[in-house]
């Protein structure tokens, strides 16, 4: 932890050592973070750079309040949801919406791979992930933060800032609506 | 077993494939590809800069600015003759329909004692 608030102050003063040290001990988690809300690898790729320039400017608002790890969470899962909102915005605009429709979204086939999923699960996470996709924002990023990256519902409640209660409930919603899309999808589907 | 039942299984286990689920992981150049990108950033910012500091462009949009002042206040007394010509229409068409009358209604000041 003293090593943590070193680093931090260290990045205050613009040290790029101390940034590189601390790109490359948190990489894996915002990128893994990213790649489970976007469930696309270039532009979880893209986005996870975003979120460590974003930390290196505005680090001088980071006043120690929280775990560094947290804020980092936030800014990552920010960054995600501003991507994804951006982009449904440019879709519904979009010219290839206007031509193609929207109706066939829930048929489609599920497409998204997760590189940490064994092979022999593959084919089910993919169906999952699909599920996942359709969930509301703060459902999707609970989920995300307890099953991906291994949060307590505590820590899931510190990054969105609420109540443990909170997130259980949130829980409980993301699941029982994962649960009506994937019976809808097995009813269609299953041979 | 129904396929309903079976169709049940299929979700829980479905539901239970990211138990357990390994980190994905980012690139491992991902710092170096970071610095590139800050320092296409910086040098953005330093290209324009440089580009407005430049005697020729400084000076040209010095006396874009005088231009465009200059413009604004000759057009400004065009348009007053102008705005002056508006208002008398204004006033005549209140006095041809007595529109001043209704418009005191609203003069809380000089209101007609009742």
């Amino acid at each position: 932890m003293t090593n943590e608030t070193e680093l931090i102050e260290q990045l205050k003063l613009g040290d790029e050592a101390a940034f590189k040290t601390i790109v490359e001990q948190w990489k894996d988690m915002v990128y893994n973070t990213i790649l489970g809300i976007v469930q696309n690898e270039t532009e979880a790729e893209d986005l996870a750079q975003d979120v460590f320039i974003k930390v290196f400017e505005k680090i001088s608002t980071f006043k120690g309040d929280s775990k560094f790890s947290t804020w980092l969470y936030r800014i990552a899962t920010t960054t995600a949801l501003d991507h994804l909102r951006s982009k449904k915005r440019k879709k519904r605009f979009g010219f290839l919406q206007a031509l193609g429709g929207d109706g066939d979204e829930k048929e489609s086939i599920p497409d998204f791979h997760h590189p940490g999923v064994t092979l022999d699960n593959k084919e089910r996470a993919a169906v999952l992930f699909k599920a996942i996709d359709t969930l509301p924002e703060n459902q999707k990023t609970a989920y995300t933060l307890h099953k991906l990256e291994g949060l307590s519902y505590r820590d899931v409640s510190e990054v969105l800032n609420t109540t443990v209660s909170a997130v259980e409930s949130l829980m409980s919603r993301a699941n029982q609506n994962l649960r009506k899309q994937l019976e809808e999808y097995y009813n269609k589907n299953y041979r | 077993m129904t396929s309903k039942d079976k169709i049940q299984q299929e979700i829980e286990q479905t539901l239970q494939c990211l138990d357990g689920v390994k980190r994905a992981e980012a690139n491992p150049f991902l710092f170096t590809r970071i610095k590139a990108r800050m320092s296409r950033k910086a040098n953005i910012w330093e290209r324009t800069f440089s580009f407005i500091s430049r005697p020729a462009i400084a000076v040209a949009i010095v006396v874009l600015v005088m231009a465009v002042n200059g413009w604004a206040l000759w057009g400004g007394s065009g348009s007053n003759e102008n705005l002056t010509a508006d208002n008398a229409n204004v006033s005549e068409f209140a006095n041809e329909y007595n529109v001043v009358a209704s418009v005191d209604n609203y003069d809380y000041e000089n209101m007609p004692n009742e």
